[in-house]
């Protein structure tokens, strides 16, 4: 008999070995028994079930049904226009533009962002490094500041006129003449990704330093004494034991810069001439623009929904390739 | 044991129950209670503009409940940008506001929701005495709907379309100019020399903020307002983006911005940055509303400031700034008020003497009751150049949306569909430096056949005549007779 000891006690035993996938079928005991055993469980989850119901899932399904409405947000939806919003959205250029921005902000997140974080994470798990606390401390605060806050500062750093980067390249005759990094249609979207990347940057690392924990020192101990050296450990042992838990952080960095808005919405609302617009503040506009006699929510819960399936898509077309790594990881 | 543990149990269940019920009470519409004493709460949802008005407002609800015993007012306070949508959130969820702040356009949107209460009932001689004499006539208050008070201003109407020009004395001076230009080209040429004496420092010219509003303001110089706020002359009735004047008003910023002339960085600016600038000294002239005069002599009281009217085209002035109406709408007062009396009373007091003098007193602002300021601010140099500037710049202009229904239905159907107006294609044009002209023609195209389907969608009420005035000349004052 295995007894798996928690926190909070014993809880699961049995005397059986897990069963295989695909193998035989194990008896387990009815469901209304095993409900009532654990009822006051199950009382504790009703509050987050219903919290998570009226905030999650409700707005959810009702944004897939108002996308199928022309409605300004006030009182009933009624006026049903079948596919007319969908039509809309994807005909419309403004919104694949919005998109292919927001798509951008993921692979800079993905492609620079996440091994940038591996790599500081790997210095700063060594256990040698003095004051890694306060590097730590140091590379998260970022994450913890107000993003508007974050706006306001960056774009007085950057500042074509008097902010303290363009003075100092200029006086450092770098630049002939100041850059204007969040008025031009050519610097504004990268400028922005590099504060989203030194903004997400914490939270990508600490991603990666709680992966960093998982492989067992012994594996090291053991690659040490055949011989291996540093990089061959970080080559042999530390990056295929991280390959499942990278997956993981894969996904969460991809769906957390595909959804940028409140930096872009505090720095440029999308401009200039919508270069930095981005999904969210897209639909943002079209449901909350104080300048539009009426809101079209209907339009912008499509937009949603659409941005929503996309996104979708995209992850499903990347499950292959991290099944493939995660088993050769998991191996 | 067994009972202890069951009897907690209970006690977790219960626990949970009563958080699921206050997760519940989170999405339900709860139930204002009177801060202090019993009596009526009357619930005003407004916007704490400009800044410190969140404390002003609280100080004069105080005044008024000291006055009126048994009222208590509760001030929810929006952020600009969601005024709107926060007081439908306020109806759709069951606690609307008695009083709520919903300017121009916003109040049509409460309007066509049912949700602003007819004042006709309420107001007497007395009231309509406070405001400036014909300026309550319903035909022109701008307050107006089909013959009914819906609405009460807070500004002086010509505070609202009022535009100015902003120099700097001392920069000019300095750069060999005796006064500020009174033409296009003469902007163009003491803008460029100013920014480039200017070492990087000191800039000429900023069309104002990320929208260029300074483009509207110069091209209201040289066209009929209605084409630069709706795109179409309300001569011909006929979509008119590509009008000349506005072309030109558009090429002037893209040559200036193409030679770096203007102050750069102004394309992520909001509306506070140009006066920002201008007090610091960085920013030599720019147009704008009369409201940056007050907030730049507060932020350097000794700058050497001049407000003086918006250059004109090189080929003399084409049209004044329009006043379409009296008054800009602001306070509704809510048809699903329960107490509708003490609603009134609220904003009986918003438009009262006393509250006007002490919002002149603040802010600076000329208020709706002229009698509260318009003695002191001709004493005031600033004030008095605004006065001036008004005077010589502002004239009558029809407004399809007080003349009739199909008016209304027509620029309601333009209004809804903002990418239709000129400004974000200006401003690429200027940013991306681009001729306007060919985008101007093509968004001429979608209005003209915007028009031609809400005339059509309108079962009759609408037609061109309703937005077409061809009698009128933008150079002289309009009369409704006309």
């Amino acid at each position: 008999m295995t007894t798996t000891q928690s926190r909070g006690g014993t809880v699961a035993a049995s005397s059986a070995p897990p069963p295989a996938r695909g193998g035989t079928t194990v008896h387990r005991p009815p469901l209304l028994p095993r409900l009532r055993k654990h009822w006051w469980s199950y009382v504790f989850l009703i509050p987050m079930i219903l919290l998570f119901g009226a905030f999650t899932v409700w707005p959810m399904i009702a944004s897939w049904w108002y996308a199928f409405f022309d409605w300004d947000g006030v009182g009933a939806a009624t006026d049903w226009v079948g596919l007319g919003n969908f039509t809309e959205v994807l005909g419309n250029e403004m919104f694949w533009q919005a998109f292919w921005n927001s798509f951008l902000f993921s692979v800079v997140a993905i492609c620079v962002e996440m091994p940038l974080a591996l790599l500081f994470a790997i210095l700063l798990n060594n256990h040698r490094l003095r004051g890694r606390d306060l590097y730590r401390l140091a590379l998260f605060l970022p994450v913890v500041a107000t993003t508007a806050v974050v706006g306001i500062v960056f774009a007085v750093l950057f500042d074509p006129a008097g902010g303290v980067v363009n003075d100092t390249l200029t006086g450092l005759g770098l630049i002939d003449r100041p850059i204007n990094f969040l008025g031009s249609t050519t610097t504004a979207l990268p400028t922005l990704m590099g504060i989203d990347l030194w903004k997400g940057f914490g939270i990508t690392l600490i991603y990666w330093l709680a992966a960093l924990q998982t492989v067992p020192k012994e594996i090291y101990e053991a690659s040490r004494i055949d011989g291996a050296n540093s990089g061959q450990q970080l080559r042999y042992v530390t990056l295929p034991m991280l390959t499942p838990i990278a997956i993981v952080i894969l996904l969460l960095v991809f769906q957390r810069s595909l959804n940028t808005f409140d930096l872009v919405q505090a720095t440029t609302q999308g401009g200039p001439v919508r270069s930095t617009d981005v999904v969210p503040t897209y639909i943002y506009r079209y449901a909350f623009d104080p300048f539009i006699q009426a809101p079209r929510y209907g339009f912008a819960c499509a937009a949603g929904v659409v941005f929503g399936l996309l996104t979708l898509v995209i992850t499903l077309m990347q499950a292959p390739l991290l099944r493939h790594r995660y088993k050769a990881g998991a191996a | 044991m067994i009972r202890t543990r069951r009897t907690l149990h209970w006690a977790a269940a219960m626990t949970a129950l009563a958080l699921a019920a206050a997760g519940c009470n989170l999405v339900g519409t709860g139930s204002d209670v009177a801060p202090t004493g019993a009596g009526v709460t009357i619930t005003v949802a407004l916007v704490p503009d400009p800044p410190g008005a969140g404390a002003f407002y609280r100080e004069q609800f105080d005044a008024f409940q000291a006055a009126n015993p048994g009222i208590t007012v509760k001030v929810i306070e929006n952020p600009s940008d969601q005024q709107l949508s926060a007081i439908e959130l306020m109806f759709q969820q069951g606690s609307p506001p008695d009083v709520f702040r919903a300017q121009d356009n916003g109040m049509d949107r409460m309007l066509e929701r049912g949700w602003v209460a007819p004042l006709d009932t309420y107001v007497t001689e007395e009231f309509i005495g406070r405001f400036p004499e014909g300026s309550m006539e319903p035909a022109t208050s701008g307050l107006h709907r089909d013959g009914a008070l819906m609405s009460l201003p807070l500004v002086w109407g010509d505070w609202s379309a009022l535009r100015v020009f902003i120099y700097n004395q001392a920069i000019l001076k300095k750069n060999g100019f005796d006064g500020p230009p009174k033409t296009w080209s003469e902007l163009e040429t003491m803008a460029t020399a100013i920014t480039k004496n200017g070492g990087g420092k000191t800039f000429g010219y900023s069309p104002g903020a990320a929208t260029a509003p300074a483009v509207e303001m110069l091209a209201n110089t040289a066209v009929p307002y209605s084409i630069t706020a709706q795109g179409i002359d309300f001569r011909t009735g006929k979509a008119a983006t590509a009008d000349p004047g506005l072309v030109e008003a558009v090429e002037l910023h893209r040559r200036m911005q193409a030679a770096d002339v203007m102050m750069p960085g102004w394309e992520s600016w909001d509306g506070s940055r140009a006066f920002t600038e201008f007090a610091a000294g960085n920013l030599a002239m720019y147009a704008n509303a009369p409201w940056n005069v007050a907030e730049i002599r507060k932020l350097n009281p000794e700058i050497q400031m001049g407000v003086t009217t918006i250059p004109v085209p090189d080929s003399g002035r084409g049209a004044y700034t329009a006043l379409p109406q009296s008054f800009g709408p602001l306070w509704g007062m809510s048809a699903k008020s329960k107490h509708p009396q003490e609603a009134w009373k609220v904003m009986d007091f918003l438009s009262s003497k006393k509250f006007h003098e002490a919002y002149y007193k603040t802010f600076g602002t000329f208020t709706a009751l002229e009698d509260a300021w318009k003695e002191q601010a001709s004493k005031n140099p600033d004030q008095k150049a605004l006065l001036d500037v008004a005077e010589q710049t502002l004239r009558r202009a029809p407004n399809p949306k007080l003349a009739d229904e199909g008016g209304r239905a027509i620029l309601t159907a333009r209004e809804a569909k903002p990418e239709l107006r000129h400004i974000e294609a200006a401003v690429a044009a200027i940013v991306g430096d681009k001729p306007f002209l060919p985008v101007a023609k093509d968004l001429d195209k979608k209005i003209e056949t915007l028009i031609d389907q809400t005339i059509a969608a309108s079962d009759g009420k609408a037609s061109r005549k309703d937005i077409t005035f061809a009698g009128w000349d933008p150079l002289k004052p309009y009369s409704p007779e006309q």
